[in-house]
């Protein structure tokens, strides 16, 4: 049952995350990263993490990649990509990524004992012992991480907030309508009396 | 857990069906009922006093023309109600209906909910916010402005409504301290959890309104302003399916208002399963009755409600707790 479970979750994640990247339409792009989460979540519910598993869903899934498509459907059409729009740089870019990620892979593949599966006890992966190891060993990163999202948060509403507008008198927005008003005599006084010039010449 | 996979099986089978059926039901007593507070009779013509009416609109769904809109996106304009429909009933699935029961006869024990977990309550979670990806990929896939605008205010109300939502409930949780619903229903033994939490109580009941897009909050399928939301260009069953996730989905949070804040299946007398309906049924009334008597929010209305009341008040809540728990 497992090992069934494992293969179609880990072929659905490889076949959604090709479907990210050669998707031209933005959105469906999206939904294969989406794909891809929840198939990562099935791997992780299958090596006892409930508590990531339920996590990455809830955070990826339902927030982050939420984000997403809303923005996507925002711009529209304009976000969709058309042919020839690739760069050779983007190219040389994208197979140096490749070659890096699959040195590490074979690495760590390289390196791994898969001899002796490692075992837990009922506790792991809940939300009990997930929490504990937040304050306890990962005490320190676990309060960084939190400044770095309130440091987020914060710059979120600031850039949301834009510039202040200026806050203006009464006197001051009365004394603004009256130069526009001034403005607006001037210019049409001076078309009118550029039609007085240019009238005799018409009517020749 | 201890169930077999055929016994979870079998249980699925008939919690679906019951739920499919209840939510049948659930039309007819929705529509019987606004029609009272309106002072009209509502459904009465098909079946004793109207019964057979869900049925009825039924046939009159399957018999629709198959459309799909012109600049449609076929493949997610078709699985879209799918996967609405999908995670509705998949996030019922969790909630308990009581402890152990035994079939006469055969004395074959088993338990009344289809699994639960350590973390149960994120799971629903979960599962509940894929379900807005149906309405998402329903309104772009449709090709149609309207149907856009309605999609993205169903993601922007979820968005908005899910923070407080999730503060209101970490409330309970710490003082359950625990995610598994069957934990969170027995914590409740002496006390129901309303009274302690209040506060969270009526964050989590506005926020459940809003994410059920139900009204007063029914700004996703505004008729006056975006048609009907996501579902304009769908008809027959695949709006059938929307109209369904979305009414199991309010089915669904009143099951999670009733296992956080009533005591679950717990009660005196009568047995578990039908606390549980009763305790439903009594947050269905709740909502039927605010929509017959409540008029739409305005969209600023809405996210000003969200953020500056209903968030504010969720966190007080989860800092009053968190200081009960730890020193009281």
């Amino acid at each position: 049952m497992g090992i069934v479970v494992f293969f179609l979750a880990a072929f659905l994640a490889i076949v959604s995350a090709l479907a990210v990247v050669s998707q031209r339409n933005p959105f469906v792009s999206a939904l294969g990263l989406l794909g891809n989460l929840v198939s990562l979540a099935t791997l992780m519910l299958l090596l006892d993490a409930q508590f990531v598993a339920a996590a990455q869903v809830i955070v990826y899934a339902g927030a982050i990649m939420v984000m997403f498509l809303f923005v996507i459907a925002y711009v529209g059409p304009r976000g969709e990509i058309g042919p020839g729009t690739r760069k050779p740089w983007q190219v040389v870019l994208a197979v140096v990524a490749g070659l890096l990620v699959v040195t590490q892979i074979v690495l760590v593949v390289w390196t791994t004992d898969f001899g002796k599966p490692s075992s837990i006890d009922d506790a792991f992966g809940g939300p009990g012992a997930v929490g504990q190891a937040f304050v306890t060993d990962y005490l320190l990163a676990f309060e960084g991480v939190s400044v770095i999202l309130f440091m987020a948060a914060v710059a979120g509403v600031i850039l949301g907030a834009g510039a202040r507008p200026k806050r203006l008198t009464t006197d001051q927005v009365l004394a603004k309508e009256g130069e526009a008003e001034a403005r607006r005599r001037a210019a049409s006084r001076a078309a009118i009396e550029a039609a007085r010039e240019a009238e005799p010449g018409e009517a020749r | 857990m201890v169930d077999g996979v055929l016994a979870t099986i079998i249980k699925s089978f008939v919690l679906v069906n019951v739920l499919m059926a209840f939510f049948a039901f659930m039309t007819w007593v929705e529509r019987k009922l606004i029609g009272r507070f309106q002072v009209r009779y509502g459904p009465n013509r098909v079946g004793p006093f109207g019964l057979l009416q869900p049925i009825a609109d039924l046939g009159k769904m399957l018999q629709k023309e198959n459309m799909v809109p012109e600049g449609a996106r076929v493949k997610l304009y078709m699985v879209a109600p799918l996967i609405a429909m999908t995670c509705a009933i998949g996030a019922f699935g969790l909630m308990p209906f009581g402890g152990v029961a035994t079939i006469p006869y055969f004395d074959y024990q088993f338990h009344l909910y289809i699994a639960d977990t350590s973390v149960s309550l994120l799971v629903v979670a979960a599962i509940g916010s894929l379900g807005f990806y149906g309405l998402m990929i329903g309104g772009w896939a449709s090709g149609s402005k309207y149907a856009l605008l309605g999609g993205m205010r169903a993601i922007a109300q979820l968005v908005s409504y899910e923070v407080a939502f999730t503060l209101a409930v970490i409330g309970v949780i710490i003082q359950a301290g625990s995610l598994s619903f069957v934990a969170i229903s027995d914590a409740q033994m002496p006390l129901w959890f309303i009274v302690p939490q209040f506060l969270g109580f009526l964050v989590f009941f506005v926020a459940a309104v809003a994410e059920s897009n139900r009204p007063p909050f029914d700004l996703v399928e505004a008729d006056g302003e975006v048609v009907a939301g996501y579902h304009t260009e769908y008809g027959g069953m695949r709006y059938a399916m929307f109209a369904a996730a979305e009414f199991i989905n309010a089915i669904t949070l009143s099951a999670l208002g009733a296992v956080l804040f009533l005591g679950g299946p717990n009660g005196p007398f009568l047995p578990g399963p039908l606390w549980m309906l009763i305790k439903i049924g009594a947050f269905l009334f709740v909502l039927i009755w605010i929509r017959a008597t409540l008029p739409r929010v305005r969209f600023d209305q809405l996210m000003k409600i969200g953020w500056k009341v209903l968030l504010p008040v969720a966190t007080l809540n989860l800092l009053l707790t968190a200081v009960a728990v730890v020193y009281l």
